[in-house]
């Protein structure tokens, strides 16, 4: 098999792995996509005389369907999802979403954070749709609800399981503002919701640390796809331009160079670096230390990719999409997840590829293989 | 009465230690410290809670430790198992004048 560089869709080896492996709503994206395709008219037509026969569930009716389905899904795609922003007035969990402020397609608003909210939720939604045919967060057109003006100084942003969070910024970690300015930070929250959808890794050590990290590669390809940038280009930083005074640095994060990115950051890259914290109550130990191994797999994603070359969302972040959407599950740990990444490599590309033994290198590189 | 907070996680990851000492406060945040620990029912919450179901991330957790009259308690909770009180009570802590605060990396 070969690549599809170019392609602004999934390529029908991919919808297929999907069709194949993944959970029923990236099934049901990828079969919806598969059916309307030429390549597999032929057996549709089989699937609908078996239905005539009375041996199938597939039938013109459900393929009707399936075509209005991809038509809605086509539409929002051009637009950018179905998006809702609100605002929180301050106010904590019990009071979200809060009040409606801008809906899909309704014109920008005087209050910027409603207006980035918007922007960054609709460029992560169409990355997901254009180039890997993932209708949203579910894979099955799921509203992206995002509430800004979340608590009072607030210096976090967040997924809460169904929604988009941010606060404010107090000036000490972010700066005020700051939470809704990176689209990798938007693009990091959201790809939270689509883990929690397909490989639902466990908030806690290692798997704690994939699913911070499939958040950080997705955050940057959703900026690096958003600003045209090839692997080579990248700046590879997660949150640039937006600590505040207690931070010092450029960015919370660096795919490119873990560790580096502010005077607290103490990511590792390679697993001799590997903090075995517990996960327990201790605000501390960070689910056991998710912010901070998943150094080693992100910086296994900047090798690889930057070892392929080009854009870094075609090969690797396919590789990626494939393998969080089809292949892990909940106590997945780094060593599941390399495994994967090299077998999807070789189904995608071929096992003689390029591309997976570039998968296969970082692995090796990060000490994880 | 000496109250700190230490919240972790969150998007950052890092972990910030704010502290409080009555003794330190002026006479009216001295007052309206101990009026919100009371509000709280700081002493009757239990240290900790069942957690929360997965699904949220990037979610901040508190240890809120407060010592008074010889006697100390310890409250741990994810943000979104703060009881409110307990929130206001954070939330008034990382701004009133002479509570002193310091940002460290996750590890403890």
């Amino acid at each position: 098999m070969t690549a599809c560089p170019g392609c602004s869709i999934a390529p029908p080896d991919l919808l297929a792995a999907i069709a194949e492996r993944g959970d029923a709503a990236d099934r049901e994206a990828a079969q919806r996509t598969l059916a309307a395709s030429a390549v597999l008219r032929a057996q549709r037509e089989a699937a609908t005389r078996r239905w005539r026969e009375g041996a199938g569930t597939t039938g013109p009716a459900e393929a009707a369907a399936a075509a209005e389905r991809a038509e809605r899904a086509e539409r929002a795609g051009r637009a950018g999802g179905r998006r809702t922003v609100y605002d929180a007035g301050h106010g904590t969990e019990a009071a979200l979403p809060g009040r409606k402020v801008r809906s899909e397609g309704d014109k920008p608003v005087a209050d910027a954070a409603v207006n980035e909210a918007y922007d960054g939720a609709g460029l992560t939604y169409r990355f997901y749709r254009e180039l890997f045919e993932r209708d949203s967060i579910d894979g099955r057109g799921m509203g992206l609800v995002s509430s800004v003006h979340y608590g009072t100084d607030f210096d976090n942003a967040f997924w809460n399981g169904s929604q988009m969070v941010y606060g404010d910024g107090s000036g000490r970690i972010f700066v005020r503002g700051g939470l809704t300015r990176d689209v990798d930070v938007i693009a990091h929250e959201l790809t939270h919701g689509v883990t929690q959808m397909t490989a639902a890794l466990e908030y806690s050590r290692q798997p704690g640390a994939l699913n911070e990290s499939f958040s950080d590669v997705f955050g940057s390809l959703v900026k690096q796809h958003h600003l045209g940038q090839t692997a080579a280009d990248a700046d590879w930083l997660i949150g640039a331009g937006i600590l505040g005074t207690a931070l010092k640095g450029k960015a919370l994060r660096s795919m490119k160079e873990p560790g580096s990115a502010n005077d607290l950051d103490r990511q590792a890259g390679t697993m001799r670096g590997y903090a075995d914290l517990p996960d327990d109550d201790d605000p501390a130990h960070d689910n056991g230390g998710v912010h901070i191994n998943s150094g080693i797999p992100n910086h296994a994603f900047y090798l690889a990719a930057t070892a392929i070359g080009g854009h870094a969302w075609e090969a690797a972040g396919r590789i990626w999409y494939v393998t969080l959407t089809t292949r892990l599950e909940a106590a997945s740990d780094f060593r599941a997840a390399a495994d994967a990444t090299i077998a999807v490599a070789g189904e995608l590309f071929g096992t003689a590829s390029p591309e997976r033994q570039a998968v296969s290198d970082a692995w090796k590189a990060v000490g994880v293989l | 009465m000496k109250v700190s907070v230490v919240r972790g996680g969150g998007l950052a990851g890092v972990v910030e230690t704010t502290t409080a000492d009555s003794e330190r406060l002026s006479e009216g945040d001295a007052t309206a410290l101990r009026e919100k620990v009371d509000a709280a029912g700081f002493f009757d919450l239990p240290g900790e809670v069942e957690r929360p179901p997965p699904g949220g991330a990037d979610r901040f957790h508190y240890a809120v430790t407060v010592e008074d009259s010889g006697r100390a308690h310890t409250v741990r909770r994810a943000e979104p198992d703060l009881p409110e009180a307990l929130g206001a009570l954070i939330a008034w802590l990382s701004s009133v004048p002479g509570a002193e605060s310091g940002v460290a990396p996750p590890g403890g």
